[in-house]
């Protein structure tokens, strides 16, 4: 017991109180969203009536829409220019370590300096098309910031930008860790680098690339500083999502039920994605014991 | 709620009624204390409430002020969290009908007898007055007023439209907007693309077309005056304003313009009367610009209300209770609403405050004149954008559908009034 002391100290204590937290606070939420809470928290029972008045509102509404958007959107080209400049990275360049590092550092920035800076940047009377007008280019238009159909792409590159880098870093340890004699034994026979990478390293990649999938995704869902920064939802409400539409409830209208409600419906979301990956991962151990 | 009056502060109240200025010294027993929590700790804000806990303490008080940086929304976290764990600061920030709605879920402080002391109820708008007593009773005082459609005109951009008279129509404002256009103005209006922002454009246009109509529609949320043709041409005076606006400006604040404002790029602005304290502050000067009432199609001023307020909660210390009592009477006196005006621009809460004095500028003494002026007509009212109108959540879900409207062109003036109709209805 005394040898496991710091065993217990170090992982199991923190670790419980990390899940009662979780768990209790959870329970609360789900809870206060059947309630007719206002401005504080008070008891009583409204039924669904929290999460009809957050479904049919509009800005739910934007906010689900843009979710299954971005959420794609993100995920799909982050992974995309992950796996791209995994594969470059992988040609034994020089200065591996140096790009590395430079493709991995926004992942160090905070998501608020990120929305900050990409809003300075895209804004087109102050950022990149500014700058290609002043080159002379005065035709040239890139506008998606204040357009509010294009506006929600906005996000989508400042996500990319800063987490690609992050698909990079999981890719290219997979790349690396492909066995030597398959890449070997697929050379004598003759695959060129084309082939090689589409029928032999590749396929060794997809458990990596569900988990990148997996982590992406949650992050999507639970978008908030970034989109905070950059377009505050605007314009207008064009860019909304849910996190942004739970806070405003909670705090900023004050209706703690239908914000509880919204953010219920969030976890949801979350959920139909991780259960399903949870589901795979248990088949998968299964099989690896089986096998 | 009922509020309860505990015998103690009767006598307090009334012991600071017959004794004001030496009323810290003859309590006595306690020393005057105030836990105060607002959101002003930088700026003018900050510099402002520095110097009323000065006056607090050379009154022999304790001033313990926390302010809590960033939005109101954090501010009201805070107080939030202090009221729920049975802890509320002695008085805090918070203004419009929020002052009812949080005053339902704590015990406040009857100043009815401190503010009769005072004869303040007959120097106060009576629109203001009343979101300080919710219940009757005055829980809250008023401590300064912007009005939050004031027109401010740049000196460069009126001789590139070689014009000199201020607008005083919707009409006039229109025509000016059109001649700075042809006289090289790029965008007549300067603007920020914040919510409130937005929504500042749509009180003033509805405001100044018909204060009637704000009053039934926006204050009284009236179903029928909702669906009045007045709001339609509201939404469509605020098409005409954000096609002279900058697109660019994506959710930037209104101060990010003001250079080209002052520039003459831009010509003319509809903002709170807390802008001249901006300009002057980036260095800008008084020959720079002008400053004049928004627009009103009767000709009479209307004044859009916006007040800062302290809601005082109860205690049971009695150095607590001292303090809200002196803080209460601070609040009150001409020269620190004076002083504290002074510092951030604003115009004081009395009407009875003589402005003609150093230390004002020409934009605040026309501001305090138009308030007098819109009192007297019943146009002064209450601004929605800043949450004076309505409830936080109403005003939300209003502000919602002028923001929508005021950045996408392809909503059609009546199909925004009707949405707006709309949001009431699912907001009550």
């Amino acid at each position: 017991m005394i040898r496991r002391l710091p065993e217990i100290l170090t992982i199991w204590v923190p670790l419980l109180l990390s899940a009662a937290h979780l768990i209790t606070f959870t329970l609360w939420t789900i809870w206060i969203s059947f309630t007719p809470s206002t401005l504080v928290p008070v008891t009583g029972w409204v039924g669904l009536r929290n999460y009809s008045a957050v479904a049919a509102s509009r800005n739910w509404q934007i906010a689900f829409d843009n979710l299954l958007l971005f959420g794609s959107a993100f995920v799909l080209l982050s992974l995309a220019t992950g796996l791209i400049l995994a594969i470059l990275l992988d040609q034994r360049i020089r200065c591996e370590n140096l790009l590395r590092s430079i493709f991995l550092y926004p992942l160090a920035v905070s998501f608020v300096v990120t929305g900050t800076v990409w809003s300075w940047l895209l804004n087109p009377g102050l950022g990149i098309q500014k700058l290609v007008h002043d080159l002379g280019w005065t035709s040239f238009r890139f506008d998606w910031l204040i357009d509010r159909d294009m506006a929600i792409w906005t996000i989508v590159i400042a996500a990319i930008w800063q987490s690609s880098g992050f698909a990079m870093a999981l890719f290219l340890a997979g790349l690396r860790s492909v066995d030597a004699d398959l890449i070997k034994a697929a050379q004598i026979d003759g695959a060129g680098p084309v082939r090689m990478y589409r029928r032999v390293i590749l396929p060794t990649l997809w458990p990596i690339t569900i988990t990148v999938i997996v982590i992406q995704l949650q992050f999507a869902i639970s978008t908030f500083d970034l989109v905070r920064a950059l377009t505050n939802g605007g314009p207008g409400i064009a860019t909304q999502l849910p996190a942004l539409v739970v806070y405003d409830l909670m705090f900023q209208r004050s209706l703690l039920g239908r914000g509880a409600a919204a953010a219920v419906l969030m976890l949801l979301i979350l959920l139909a994605v991780l259960l399903p990956y949870a589901a795979w991962r248990y088949v998968q151990r299964r099989r690896a014991i089986h096998a | 709620m009922p509020i309860t009056t505990t015998r103690r502060r009767l006598l307090a109240g009334s012991a600071a009624a017959l004794a004001l200025p030496a009323f810290a010294r003859a309590q006595g027993a306690a020393k005057p204390r105030l836990t105060a929590i607002s959101q002003w700790s930088a700026g003018s804000d900050g510099a402002a409430i520095t110097a009323l806990g000065k006056k607090f303490e050379e009154k022999g008080g304790v001033w313990q002020h926390s302010p809590v940086p960033g939005f109101t929304t954090e501010m009201m976290n805070k107080l939030r969290a202090q009221i729920i764990a049975g802890d509320p600061p002695a008085c805090s920030q918070l203004k419009g009908p929020e002052i009812a709605a949080w005053s339902k879920i704590a015990p406040t402080v009857d100043l009815d007898a401190v503010v009769a002391a005072a004869g303040y109820e007959k120097v106060v708008a009576p629109d203001l007055a009343k979101l300080h007593k919710p219940a009757g009773k005055w829980i809250a005082l008023p401590l300064q007023i912007y009005s939050t459609n004031m027109l401010f005109l740049s000196k460069r951009a009126m001789d590139k439209a070689k014009a000199d008279n201020i607008p005083v129509t919707w009409a006039e404002f229109n025509d000016l907007a059109e001649k700075m256009k042809a006289g090289g103005v790029a965008y007549p209006v300067a603007n920020g693309g914040t919510r409130p922002d937005d929504g500042q454009k749509f009180e003033a246009a509805l405001a100044g077309i018909s204060p009637a109509v704000y009053r039934t529609a926006i204050m009284n949320l009236d179903e029928k005056a909702l669906k009045a043709p007045e709001i339609k041409a509201a939404f469509a005076q605020v098409r005409k304003i954000a096609d002279w606006m900058d697109p660019n400006v994506g959710a930037q604040h209104f101060s990010t313009n003001l250079k080209r404002f002052v520039d003459g790029d831009m010509g003319m602005m509809i903002m709170g009367g807390w802008a001249q304290g901006v300009l002057r502050n980036a260095g800008f000067k008084f020959e720079d610009f002008m400053i004049a009432p928004g627009p009103s199609d009767n000709g009479k001023p209307v004044f859009l209300l916006n007040a800062d307020a302290f809601i005082f909660w109860q205690r049971k210390e009695a150095d607590l209770q001292a303090g809200q009592t002196l803080m209460a009477q601070l609040v009150m006196d001409p020269a620190i609403q004076t002083m504290y005006s002074q510092i951030t621009g604003s115009i004081p809460v009395r009407t009875d405050v003589d402005l003609s004095g150093e230390g004002w500028s020409d934009g605040q003494r026309r501001t305090a004149a138009a308030l007098k002026d819109a009192i007297a007509s019943n146009q002064a009212v209450l601004s929605l954008a800043h949450n004076m109108a309505q409830e936080n959540g109403m005003t939300a879900a209003m502000i919602d559908v002028i923001t929508e409207y005021v950045k996408n062109k392809t909503i059609k003036p009546e199909q925004a009034a009707t949405r707006l109709a709309e949001a009431v209805e699912s907001a009550r």
